[in-house]
């Protein structure tokens, strides 16, 4: 079914987040969509599917004009959206989560047919090639699996457009290629796909148009065959973005940190590192790839003290910080830049200004004797959201209102807002835009020119490969092997995500 | 590519199991360690007897008597610990210990029942038919926590609209001389209590906490200013009909179970019925299985079109109703008369027990008949002049509710969205 969105535009205090959008997707097309963080590619898909309403335009679907006044009219519409932050409830099981809202029921009780829905997802799962247990708690499965599940949220309601939010943010490369896959499979069915990504590459594989979103407008239509990711990466943000990060050679001075035979359990009392040792020397990058789930975030919380360790030594600027809270470890000159931003790194419910001063509150001059110095306060923070170009309408606006990579941005404001002498930074770039991307690697090269040790753990092969001097690959709770930036390729350290020798 | 994360997982197995076993066997020698108590116990109390009668057809008719040793009660019980004790270091983490304790902690309380009787001859069916008059309001309560929590609004007002509904109640069974029409009107009251509630939580998102304390502390006032302005002046206001107890036709023949189960009030048959009928609804039907989203995660809700809101006014509603027959319940059942501030805390055991019984009505029911258990106990003391602190076990349950819910329930987790307010974009 063709659909198409017709100057859309819709208003949040103090930002126009769509500003007479049109866009248009024929049957069986992949609609990419680009725009930097905040350009409105959220909001207009939920307004797509009934969550928001336009202040203004509409939506064809088929050349007839629907407006939706809830998500159920956009469903019964056929159009499934899996959303950017998924939408799934952890303690249901997927054959729950799957028919919630479209339950088939039996008896004046309105008993929900279990078995029949089961087989549904079975059936449909196995049609389109979606390995899922259908018994399975959703809080069990991985992220990739969930992905899964929302597909089959989408199908199981026979939606014939179906619109993907940053579906790959929190993918690995393996089941980003499934994903594709799956896409494809879809499409030569009929049904027609809206993918929003960042992965410049990603779009220009899998799209058959790609509409570029710039602050809330239409900055321009184009074809794959047509255009470069230099041509893309220009179009999101109006200028010409450098895709690879210029530094100079590493000028490593002594040892910041040094990590020696840590074992480290995760939250089911495994052991997820398994003995590992490192070190990070001042003014230089070093890297630990390696696909998600083998004990980098682990590795990781125990360097910034939020997790105890088992075994090991960790030493930062020459304090053993084992027992170091993460507070002690902050005042060491650790910048963390946490996985989970909306876990770990911001709270969500406070406004922009308080999470800025969220690790130095205590200090001057933000605060003395208790009281906190709001003028200082918000001084900083309204220089933090000048020097990152955080999208924001106030410094007072509630964190969680912002798009995703200004999200983000605001962590990286605060974290490097301090001297630093060592960075620990965690998917620094997830879900952020080529310029953001571009933003926080030069900062990132930056801060190790002035002298800070700088790990990075990250599963992005390209971002390993661009900023870092040395690169480590973890698999399977131990470092497989380590590599010289330089001379690395992007088989060898394949080579040795896979665990191979 | 999650062949990583699983490799982690097999090889790692080796070190929670031995960590598995370890507290195993930590918990089996305990629970052996009580068993030697018990056994210890025993040797000087084989003279003492401990005798439980039941009714066999009728309450204060003939009697079915079980006549034995409190020596012999404190072996049966020590036995089955070390037993169990045994098993449980020996086959580790795979034996359900849970469960065990089901079996081990009647014997106990047999024991220490027949201890504390000292040879007077105890009637078991008073005590028993006693628990489950006092689990009729604090289940009702429970289900009304229930439903409100698992649609995602806390709701601490249960002891409030306990209140309401004695006090609606008994107004309205005097003024009508009719039981029912008592009932109705405090379920209305209780409707209009959670509805007020709601309105505050979800249209004015004031914290759920204080919304909750704000309508008991209300409904205390309220309450108290009617009985001493308007009853205690007309008194023809405060002299309801109270319910009779009605026998089931050939069920309450059935011996020991027929005067126990089937001989209460009517009451105690729509617990039961509402217990069963409330735990198909949550786990089986459509309606609780969107109303158990909207607690869990209501954005997942709202994106496939549930109305969040909506759902949570309607639990809210039904909550009301639910307490507001709990509390007609403690006004026209035994009392027989609305007094001031009469639910007497049952509104809060009523939460504990949906603690407790992990936002489960099944097991809400069945810590509410532990709480009932206990009173009736303390009654059956007072009544045969025992001399125990009735402090001391009125304490008991909630001393077992803390252990239970920080301890052997483990990780009792409540509806993840319960108590947040949810807006729509
Ligand atoms: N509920 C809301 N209330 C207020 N402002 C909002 C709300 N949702 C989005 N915005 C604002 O609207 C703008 C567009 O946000 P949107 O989430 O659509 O961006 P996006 O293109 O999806 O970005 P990202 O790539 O970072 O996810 C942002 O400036 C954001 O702060
Ligand atoms: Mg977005």
């Amino acid at each position: 079914m063709r659909l198409e969105l017709k100057e859309i535009t819709k208003r949040f205090p103090g930002v126009l987040a769509n500003d007479r959008i049109s866009i248009s997707v024929d049957r069986g097309e992949v609609l990419g969509l680009l725009g930097e963080n905040g350009a409105g590619k959220t909001t207009l898909m939920n307004i797509l599917s009934g969550i928001y309403r336009p202040d203004a335009g509409e939506i064809l679907i088929g050349g007839t004009v629907r407006n939706f006044h809830d998500p159920h009219q956009a469903i019964d519409a056929g159009i499934g959206m899996v959303h950017q932050h998924f939408q799934l409830v952890p303690v249901f099981d997927v054959v729950e989560s799957v028919a919630l809202g479209a339950e088939t029921v039996t008896g004046w009780l309105g008993t929900f047919g279990r078995a029949a829905a089961r087989r549904r997802v079975v059936e449909l799962s196995e049609q389109h090639g979606l390995d899922v247990d259908p018994d399975a708690k959703i809080e069990d499965l991985p992220v990739g699996v969930r992905q899964r599940v929302e597909i089959l949220k989408a199908l199981y309601r026979k939606s014939d457009i179906l619109v993907l939010d940053e579906p790959s943010a929190v993918l690995t490369p393996a089941e980003t290629h499934d994903l594709f896959k799956i896409i494809r499979g879809l499409t030569a069915g009929g049904t027609s796909v809206i993918f929003i990504t960042h992965k410049l590459g990603e779009v220009l594989e899998v799209a058959d148009r790609i509409t570029v979103l710039r602050r809330g407008a239409v900055a321009g239509t184009v074809k794959p065959a047509d255009t470069s990711r230099e041509e893309l990466a220009n179009l999101m943000v109006g200028r010409d973005v450098d895709l690879l990060v210029s530094k100079g050679p590493a000028k490593p001075a002594g040892v910041v940190l040094s990590v020696k035979d840590v074992q480290v359990m995760n939250d089911r009392l495994q052991m997820a590192v398994k003995g590992v040792s490192l070190e990070v020397r001042a003014g230089e990058i070093v890297a630990v790839a390696g696909v998600h789930g083998n004990g980098q975030t682990e590795l990781v919380e125990a360097i910034v003290g939020l997790r105890t360790i088992d075994s090991g030594e960790i030493v930062i600027g020459g304090e053993n910080v084992v027992h170091a809270s993460p507070r002690r470890v902050a005042d060491l000159g650790v910048a963390h830049i946490p996985e989970d931003r909306m876990r770990d790194g911001l709270i969500a419910g406070m406004t922009v200004e308080e999470n800025y001063i969220l690790d130095s509150y205590h200090r001057a001059p933000y605060s003395s004797r208790g009281w906190l110095h709001a003028q200082e306060v918000a001084a900083a923070a309204a220089q933090g959201v000048r020097d990152y170009h955080i999208q924001t309408p106030s410094i007072d606006t509630i964190a969680s209102s912002l798009s995703g990579g200004n999200q983000q941005k605001v962590v990286v404001a605060r974290e490097f807002s301090r001297r630093v002498k060592l960075v620990v930074a965690a998917q620094p770039t997830r879900g952020l835009d080529v310029g953001s991307i571009e933003y926080i690697h030069t900062r990132l090269v930056e801060q190790r020119d002035a002298g800070a040790a700088i790990l990075i753990v990250s599963t992005e092969l390209d971002e390993v490969l661009a900023v870092a001097d040395r690169i480590a690959v973890m698999f399977d709770g131990r470092i497989a092997g380590i590599l010289e930036g330089a001379s690395a390729t992007r088989e060898a350290v394949g080579i040795l995500m896979g665990g191979g020798e | 590519m999650t062949s990583g994360a699983v490799a982690v997982r097999a090889s790692e197995m080796g070190e929670a199991e031995r960590r598995e076993l370890r507290a195993a066997r930590g918990r089996g020698l305990v629970i052996a360690l009580l068993g030697a108590g018990a056994l210890w116990a025993a040797s000087g109390a084989f003279k003492v007897a401990a005798i439980f009668s039941f009714w066999l057809l009728e309450q204060g008719g003939a009697a079915w008597t079980i006549t034995t040793t409190v020596g012999m009660l404190w072996l049966v019980a020590g036995s089955a610990a070390i037993i169990i004790g045994g098993m449980q270091a020996g086959f580790g983490a795979r034996f359900p210990w849970r469960q065990s304790l089901f079996v081990i902690a009647p014997l106990y309380v047999a024991a220490i029942l027949g201890a504390l009787l000292d040879g007077q001859v105890a009637n078991m069916t008073g005590v028993f038919s006693g628990s489950l008059e006092l689990a009729v309001p604090i289940t009702l309560g429970a289900l009304a926590g229930i439903l409100s929590e698992r649609s995602g609004m806390l709701n601490i007002a249960i002891e409030g609209k306990f209140l309401v509904g004695a006090c609606a109640g008994a107004v309205a069974a005097s003024a009508t001389g009719s039981v029912l029409a008592g009932v109705l009107f405090a379920v209305l009251c209780g409707m209009a209590v959670g509805y007020m509630l709601a309105w505050l939580g979800i249209r004015h998102q004031v914290d759920q906490i204080i919304a909750g304390v704000v309508i008991n502390i209300g409904a205390i006032g309220i309450t108290n200013f009617i009985f001493l302005r308007v009853l205690a002046k007309n008194t023809w206001l405060n002299t309801p009909p109270t319910i009779e107890k009605i026998k089931i036709p050939f069920l309450s023949g059935i011996p020991v179970l027929g005067p126990l189960l089937f001989s209460g009030t009517p009451y105690l048959y729509v617990m039961l019925a509402l217990l069963i009928f409330f735990s198909y609804m949550l786990f089986r039907t459509r309606w609780g299985l969107r109303l158990r989203a909207s607690g869990e995660k209501p954005s997942a809700a709202a994106t496939v079109g549930i109305d969040v809101i909506k759902i949570r006014y309607h639990s809210m509603l039904l909550a009301g109703a639910l307490a507001g027959t709990a509390g007609s319940y403690l006004s026209l059942s035994s009392a027989g008369s609305f007094q001031m501030g009469m639910s007497a805390g049952r509104g809060f055991i009523a939460l504990a027990a949906v603690i407790f019984g992990a936002w489960n009505p099944v097991g809400a029911f069945g810590a509410a008949l532990m709480f009932g258990f206990s009173d009736a106990i303390q009654s059956l003391m007072s009544i045969l002049g025992v001399d125990v602190p009735p402090q001391l076990l009125n304490s008991v349950p909630y001393i077992v509710t803390i252990v239970v819910v920080a301890g052997l329930v483990g990780r009792v987790r409540g509806p993840a969205a319960a108590g947040q307010p949810y807006t729509q974009g």
